[in-house]
Parts: structure tokens; sequence; C-alpha cells
């Protein structure tokens, strides 16, 4: 009897190491389908192009169209509403959160480095162009991993028309 | 006498667990090439260099991903735009500031048969599997 009860125990054991193998994979493949969504949402706000200012001969982004853009493509490629809380659909399960948004315009002087401190996030860029960072929960499938959260920062810099 | 039963009872569930873990991986590598041919696809079909997913990059797509082991004819490829303009046509690009859209759908088939020795139903097998995503055409004519 004792036999069957090591049996189970270890079958058990095995299992779970399995479960927890199934979601580090899960969490990974998350974490990258989640930077390239921020990659795409930066990527269209970047294009948004005032184009009154750039008829004066300055690359201004619309910053309004941007802020929506950026958005709009986090909210297609993330299954998100317009909250950014998820939709039925979605594979993450908490809400998105913005936690920097800035739009770097062509008046600075260029390369411009911009720095986030309590993100631990630097970059520079050589045209106007958008930074965005988002915190991103992992849906965990299964109790077994602690809690996964991911700071993602993501950066564009304007596409010459 | 008593262990011969006992092992008949349990030996689904040991080829269950020994093997069902396996099938879960396939899922998810299957799940993870899709997700990257999509990419892939909106990576060039976005650039400015094309514009469009053309049948022939679709094409090319089901070829490569034939080769890791899907059937290319039950790959579902569904190309769109924001602004509903045809994104397949190679002859008129998508302009910039429009999105598009591509979802890869492939059926689950029989990944989860396996489950069912625990008694676990699973995923209809003619259920799909999807990958999709969304990215701003940089396409500009020539003037």
């Amino acid at each position: 009897m004792y036999k069957l009860v090591l049996f189970l125990l270890s079958a058990a054991f095995a299992m779970m190491l399995h479960a927890s193998q199934l979601d580090q994979e899960m969490a990974v493949r998350t974490l990258f389908w989640a930077k390239r969504a921020l990659n795409r949402a930066v990527h269209a706000a970047a294009q948004e192009l005032d184009p009154a200012a750039l008829s004066r001969g300055v690359p201004m982004l619309d910053e309004e169209a941007a802020e929506r853009t950026a958005r709009a493509y986090l909210q297609a490629n993330l299954r998100l509403d317009g909250d950014l809380s998820p939709l039925g659909d979605s594979f993450l399960q908490s809400r998105v959160e913005v936690l920097a948004w800035e739009v770097i315009q062509g008046t600075e002087s260029f390369p411009y480095t911009y720095r986030n401190e309590p993100l631990g996030f630097a970059v520079t860029l050589r045209r106007p162009g958008v930074i965005m960072a988002i915190r991103v929960e992992y849906p965990r499938l299964f109790r077994l991993l602690g809690p996964i959260r991911w700071d993602l920062k993501g950066a564009a810099e304007l596409v010459e028309p | 006498m008593k262990q011969l039963v006992l092992f008949i009872l349990l030996s689904g569930l040991v080829c269950w667990m020994m093997f069902a873990p396996v099938y879960k991986h396939v899922a998810i590598m299957r799940q993870a090439l899709l997700q990257q041919e999509v990419d892939y696809l909106l990576e060039v079909g976005a650039s400015g260099t094309y514009g469009h997913i053309s049948e022939a990059m679709i094409l090319a797509s089901r070829e490569r991903l034939a080769e890791r082991g899907f059937d290319p004819d039950d790959l579902v490829y569904e190309v769109s735009t924001t602004s509903g303009v045809d994104a397949t046509d190679s002859a008129r690009p998508v302009p910039r500031g429009t999105g598009i859209r591509l979802v890869i759908r492939y059926p689950y088939k029989n990944l989860f048969v396996i489950d069912r020795l625990v008694g676990a139903s699973g995923p209809d097998p003619a259920g799909m599997m999807s990958a999709s995503g969304m990215k701003m055409s940089e396409y500009v004519p020539d003037r």
C-alpha cells in the first residue's frame, strides 16, 4: 500500500514540475508578445506627424493623435478595451498600466537622451520620437510561480516619410 | 494479482503523465511559431518597401511553416486594415498611417486527445489556435 502512496506522491510532484515549466514557457512568450505590442504602439505613434508644423519645415508630432494611436495599437495587439483593461478574449487578466509617456519634439536638440531613473531606462534618439513604458502582469496558469510583473519600455523615432 | 489490477488501473494515468506534457509543449511551440510568423510578415509587410502582405508572401509563409511541421492547407490567413482597404494587393500598397492587421489560425487537431485518458476533454479538435498582430504601414508612394 505504501508503494501506491509513494507512487501517487511522486506523480503529483512530477506533474507540479511540468506545470511550473509550462507556466515559465508561457511567461517568456507573453513577455515577448507584450514587448512587440508596445513596439508597434510607439512605432505607430511616431508616425503621427503634425502636418501644419511640417509645412513650416519643423518635424513635430501631433501629441494628441500620437497618444490616441499608441493606445489604439496597444489595445489592438494586446486585446484591451479603452481603459486598457483586458477584453474577454485577451490572454492578459489584469489592467495594463502606462508608466511613462513622452513625446520628444523636433524643437529639442539631437541626439537627445531620455532618462527615466525610477524605471532604469535611458534611450538616445536621433530624431523626434515617442517613449512609452507599460506595466504588464502575467496571468499565472498555476499558482506555482510567484507573481510576475514586467515594466516594458519602448521607444520609436520618427519614420521619415 | 492485486498489483496487476492496480497496474492496469494506473496505466492510463501513467501514459498520460508521460506524454501529456510533451503535447502541451507542442501546443505552446506551435502557438509561438504562429506568433513569430505573424511578427515576421508584419515587420516585412508594413515596412516602407512593401506596404502589403500579398498572396505570394502568404504562400512563402505557408512553406516556412510547413517546414516546421504544420499542414500548409490547414493554415488560415486573415489580412485586414484599419481603413478597410485591401492589403493583399501588391500593386496598391497600403499607405502610411493605416494599420495592417494579420491573424493566422491553425486547428488544434489531436493535440489534446491524450487528456481524455484522465477525463479532461480539452479544446475541440476543430477549434483554432490563433496568433495576431497589427502594425502601422510605413509605405509612402514615390513622388
